[in-house]
């Protein structure tokens, strides 16, 4: 994070300048080197805050489920679930979500390991399964959030990788931001660009924190959950790692493949609910369901826990195995049975998926202002990059209309081609800024292209449901791409009609033909007292030496 | 009731913020009584939020609370500077100049990268296997301490000049956390 600099000899300073200008380098090197990669999967991660929205959003037509589920009502569709895995030749896994706080859809999915065989559906209050599950643009979201779209184990790792990446430059953005409080409340908008990417690069930065390390954190351990516990198997499980992985998340089937009858889920339920009175099905998943070997895993969520719910273990025959203690359990399984909830604002409804949002949002404008800063500061210095500075903006900028791309897409073609034009357009972005005359306006097409994507995206989706749209759900996601359209162009109708006439003055010390524009406006910059802002460079860094010098000594 | 007491605690967090801002604004000693009465307002508003979910979940939502309250205070009290010079003392620190080379940066990165994160993994395994604890608890509390320890090794080893000393600190952190770890393995 950005510091601002001592110029008088003050009393002696908690963090030594020395020390905050080595963490400064290391903060800038760091997200230099991280910066597209953090950004992108910030992004992602605000979009998929509401994933499970934006799955109504696509499928508006399916039912939803606005009260608790009895416990037949769960045996009826676990059997129509396995009915249907059967007849898809997919019967080997088998799991039922049922409404929650994050979401009111009654699901069912099913799995086959080894033939990769699966289906997923959408049931009705009664069980009954109503419609295919097609959400191809929510999975495209979540897979570039997850896992970057890259094979599995890769692109988690790469995620877990950047989520400690971000973790790092949290750490070392603090350790070199010494005023913390002195600029706790410091947001001064306009004149230097420098100053203004700053102040809102520290103050989102710093009073996000909790939020930040929450996620970052739970984010990097999710990511490299398959490595640690990798290791951790070679340690102590003679390199099993679904042993390890079972001694946290619960048994597994055993390998005995004989047929078996398939559970009386709706006893188990019974049996939970006489164990802890107000608990509510929220879940089941049944490993090797039909065999012998199965392995119930029932989630079951009891009010005043940020866990979405803790799993009761049974064996086939309905004889309890225990429970994973994510509710009430010991340090370690509390923080396991908060991880998900706390990671993606799964845990209070809409008000906190709303609050999820800007701070994610925050976070993502944290990431764009890191590099911003850095640019600004290269040009500050007489070393400006404008290529880079207009790579950055195609980055930055490019985003938001490769997402809305891709929905586009997968609204009328499916999951086929998402990725192709995810990329495509990426891609579009980057070489459409090598061609732009400055990074102002490759960002302002950008911008304009980004409302116009959104708006056609909520027109296609119109086209294709008008007249069928049943979960009010839809409606509200349209509603908020359009906001997200007009937030994307309205600064620049703001900017063409509102704006101070002349130039803001700027502390410009290069005198060669590129820095004498603003990076971002593409303004001239006035060379206004431009000796004077070399004197006060000048001082600024002689000052900075003996501030240094001062509290060496 | 709930409703009640999370909006009180909404209320007293943003004018804890807001008071913390005057603080801020003023000179001490002046201003000390709005500081003081700021931090009393928003830990009263945590408090509230706790008492009215429980701890577990209403720090939760006072932390996220907290966060809006004070982007809303900042939002408000923003300084508009279209016609100003930044002013001498605005002008940000600079970061340390270091003279670089190719080998240099992926000696680095090697050690921000690998070397602290073969150290982070080492030290989270070896309190995974060695720790006292309850199974899960071990497990999942060394799970965790990887991805701090990673990142704080990341953050240290970028920002330290001396290449040799972090290879050294990280090398030997290394060796200590897999040997705890795999001791019980070599061990008879």
């Amino acid at each position: 994070m950005e510091q601002r600099v001592e110029f008088k000899a003050r009393k002696r300073q908690f963090l030594p300048p020395d020390f905050v200008r080595a963490m400064l380098a290391g903060h800038s090197a760091l997200g230099l080197a991280f910066a597209a990669l953090i950004y992108v999967v910030c992004l992602s991660g605000t979009v998929c805050v509401f994933v499970l929205e934006l799955q109504r959003w696509e499928q508006p037509d399916a039912p939803y489920v606005t009260r608790a589920l009895t416990p037949d009502e769960v045996g009826a569709a676990l059997r129509a679930g396995q009915a249907q895995a059967l007849a898809d030749n997919a019967a080997h896994d088998l799991f039922i979500g049922g409404p929650n706080p994050a979401t009111p859809r009654f699901s069912v999915n099913y799995h086959d390991h080894e033939t990769g065989a699966e289906g997923s559906w959408l049931a009705d209050a009664d069980g009954r399964l109503a419609a295919r599950v097609k959400a191809p643009f929510s999975e495209f979201i979540g897979a570039l959030h997850m896992e970057l779209h890259l094979p599995r184990t890769w692109g988690r790792f790469i995620v877990g990788l950047t989520g400690v990446a971000l973790l790092s430059s949290l750490i070392s953005g603090l350790l070199s931001h010494p005023r913390i409080f002195k600029d706790a409340f410091s947001l001064r908008w306009g004149g230097s660009r420098r100053l203004q990417e700053a102040d809102l690069h520290n103050r989102l930065g710093v009073w996000g924190l909790p939020f930040h390390v929450v996620v970052s954190l739970s984010g990097a351990l999710l990511g490299l959950s398959t490595l640690i516990v990798g290791v951790l198997a070679l340690a102590a499980y003679n390199g099993d790692s679904v042993e390890a992985f079972a001694a946290i998340l619960g048994p597994r089937a055993s390998a005995d493949e004989t047929a078996a009858p398939i559970p009386d889920v709706a006893a188990m339920i019974r049996h939970v609910e006489a164990q802890r009175p107000g608990a509510v099905f929220t879940s089941v998943h049944i490993d090797h369901i039909g065999k012998s070997g199965q392995v119930v895993h029932l989630g079951m969520r009891t009010p005043g826990h940020l866990a979405m719910a803790n799993h009761y273990y049974f064996k086939g025959d309905g004889t309890p195995l225990g429970d994973g203690g994510l509710e009430t359990g010991g340090v370690g399984q509390q923080i396991l049975g908060v991880l998900q909830p706390l990671h993606f604002g799964w845990f209070g409804g809409y008000p906190v998926k709303i609050a999820y949002g800007v701070l994610g949002l925050a976070l993502t404008i944290i990431t764009h202002t890191g590099v911003t800063i850095w640019l600004a500061r290269r040009r500050d210095k007489g070393r400006p990059v404008p290529h880079w500075e207009r790579i950055w903006a195609a980055v930055g900028w490019g985003q938001p209309v490769a997402i809305a791309a891709s929905g586009i897409v997968a609204l009328y073609a499916g999951a086929s081609f998402v990725l192709g034009t995810y990329l495509a357009t990426v891609v579009a972005a980057l070489l459409m800024a090598a061609v732009m005359p400055s990074a102002a306006a490759t960002a302002a097409v950008l911008r304009l292209s980004g409302a116009a994507v959104f708006i056609g995206l909520v027109g296609v989706h119109a086209a294709l449901w008008v007249g069928r749209i049943g979960d009010p759900m839809a409606w509200i996601v349209d509603g908020a791409l359009l906001a997200i359209a007009a937030c994307l162009a309205m600064p620049l109708a703001r900017r063409t009609r509102g704006r101070p006439l002349g130039p803001a003055p700027r502390l410009v010390v290069g005198e060669d033909r590129p820095s004498s524009r603003d990076y971002q406006t593409g303004r001239p910059q006035t060379t206004f007292r431009r000796d004077r802002a070399r004197q006060l460079y000048i001082r600024g860094l002689l000052c900075s030496k003996a501030s240094n010098r001062s509290s060496t000594t | 009731m709930v409703a009640l007491v999370t909006a009180a605690g909404t209320l007293l967090l943003c004018g804890g913020i807001a008071l913390l801002r005057l603080s801020w604004l003023g000179k001490r000693p002046r201003n000390l009584p709005y500081l003081a009465g700021g931090w009393l307002l928003t830990g009263g508003g945590l408090a509230a939020f706790d008492y009215a979910w429980n701890a577990e979940v209403g720090t939760a939502y006072g932390l996220v609370a907290l966060s809006l309250a004070a982007y809303g205070i900042i939002a408000l009290g923003i300084e508009n500077r279209w016609h100003k010079a930044p002013k001498l003392r605005d002008i940000a620190l600079e970061p340390e100049e270091r003279t670089t080379n190719w080998p240099r940066a992926i000696a680095k990165a090697l050690l921000s990268i690998v070397l602290a994160g073969i150290a982070a993994i080492g030290v989270g395994v070896a309190f995974a296997v060695a720790m006292p604890m309850a199974t899960h608890d071990r497990m999942v509390v060394g799970g965790l301490l990887v991805p701090i320890l990673w990142g704080a090794g990341m953050a240290w080893t970028l920002s330290d000049a001396k290449l040799v000393r972090a290879t050294l600190v990280l090398g030997s952190i290394s060796a200590l956390g897999y040997g705890i770890a795999f001791l019980p393995k070599v061990l008879p």
